[in-house]
């Protein structure tokens, strides 16, 4: 078994999938969090990182920057990227997809001005959100009914995506209360055995 | 072999990268465009996620820009030799869309001055830092007179060519002052495939 070391900063963030996938495998792996604070970060890990960035993923000291990348190479590794290569293309859509609704989240939680902030916020989930989780309801319902899984017949990282997404949104049932296939696939994924017990456990971050 | 149709905008954009790998694996497709005036038409239905482009495969659809091009890399052995040569693959991919990203800050600023100010700060603080990293990767594969990624031609240096095209619509002369990856984009450019569809392909602004 190689040794694996997932590095980031003390939350969810764009580590948070590379964590799920590895605790849905059962893998273990050194879970690397820096502080700032006391200096760890830049420290000596920046000039090291291939693109200055936070997470990389080290594999018996190798490494591989951008999570996504990060992400599916772990997902391949332990079986959980689709079981063709046309079900790997379709985890990578939806986990792109994935990332379309962050990048907007992220927009707005960044935003200094406290007005603007609510305005975009206001717009993310009356309009955009619905928009794109519409879509996304209708794709599951595509794969057999909907009562299974986003791609294929088994939990892919696609599965671990969405349940990812779900605590970006806060981890509350609201915003996905229309769309009720993605809802019971979220509470699946998130009842998987070795899920649960990682979401039991994990330490409460701010982001 | 599986019938194979790319429908997007009659544009490069981010279709061009799948064309430039369809080009490099001498498969051919039915390269679908659709004017912007005519869009949306009855190709949204069709889109999983209502947006272009989108491919089809023997009348499945995959949608999502880089999934395209990953899963085409892929079928046409051009994403690296090994597990960890396909996530330097992406890793590298991803770098461009982050850039792109950057970019389009810029592109959608209406306010003139403003816009011009975000130009100015991409050219000169943005877009170096990115390329002095991807210039430093490419260095350390074996000295840089090769491919990026491994030794052999991937779809990550398809991106790295691809992209001296959308820059060069912000930043003149991007690559300048990296001497490897000018090289790079040289050495694909000048692949017989890839250079035969940069000189047929339709001339559009981007």
């Amino acid at each position: 078994m190689p040794n694996y070391q997932l590095v980031y900063f003390n939350g969810r963030g764009r580590a948070e999938l590379c964590r799920l996938i590895f605790h849905a495998a059962g893998v273990p792996f050194e879970d690397i969090r820096l502080d700032h604070t006391k200096g760890e970060w830049p420290g000596e890990w920046k000039a090291k990182c291939p693109f200055g960035q936070l997470p990389v993923l080290v594999v018996d000291g190798k490494m591989l920057a951008q999570s996504k990348a990060a992400a599916r190479y772990l997902a391949r590794e332990f079986n959980l990227a689709g079981k063709t290569s046309w079900d790997q293309a379709r985890a990578d859509m939806f986990i792109d997809e994935f990332d379309d609704i962050s990048t907007e989240v992220y927009k707005f939680a960044s935003e200094k001005d406290e007005a603007k902030k609510a305005e975009m916020s206001e717009k993310f989930y009356n309009e955009t959100l619905p928009r794109h989780i519409g879509y996304l309801e209708n794709l599951l319902k595509e794969n057999n009914g909907g009562n299974g899984y986003l791609v294929g017949d088994s939990l892919t990282w696609a599965g671990l995506g969405i349940a990812n997404v779900y605590d970006l949104l806060g981890g509350t049932d609201a915003p996905f209360a229309k769309f009720p296939l993605l809802l019971a696939l979220v509470k699946r994924v998130r009842e998987n055995p070795k899920v649960a017990e990682y979401l039991k456990t994990r330490a409460q971050t701010s982001f | 072999m599986p019938t194979y149709k790319l429908v997007y905008f009659n544009v490069r954009g981010l279709a061009e990268h799948s064309r430039l790998i369809f080009a490099v694996a001498g498969v051919p497709y039915e390269d679908f465009r659709i004017e912007r005036d005519q869009w949306p038409n009855e190709y949204k239905e069709q889109c999983p996620f209502g947006q272009l482009p989108f491919l089809e495969v023997d009348g499945k659809v995959l949608a999502q820009s880089k999934a395209i091009a990953r899963y085409l890399a892929r079928e046409f052995k051009l994403t690296g030799k090994c597990s960890w040569e396909q996530g330097l693959t992406d890793m590298i991919v991803d770098e461009f869309s982050d850039i792109l990203s950057e970019m389009r800050f810029y592109w959608y600023e209406s306010d003139p001055e403003k816009k011009a100010a975000l130009n100015e700060k991409f050219n000169t603080e943005t877009l170096p830092k990115h390329l002095g990293y991807l210039e430093n990767i490419l260095k350390q594969n074996g000295g840089g007179e090769g491919f990026i990624v491994g030794d052999s031609l991937t779809w990550a240096d398809l991106a790295v060519a691809n992209s001296n095209d959308w820059l060069r619509l912000v930043c003149p002369n991007p690559f300048d002052n990296f001497p490897l990856l000018t090289g790079l984009i040289k050495r694909v450019r000048e692949t017989p495939q890839v250079a035969e569809w940069i000189a047929k392909r339709p001339d559009t602004p981007r």
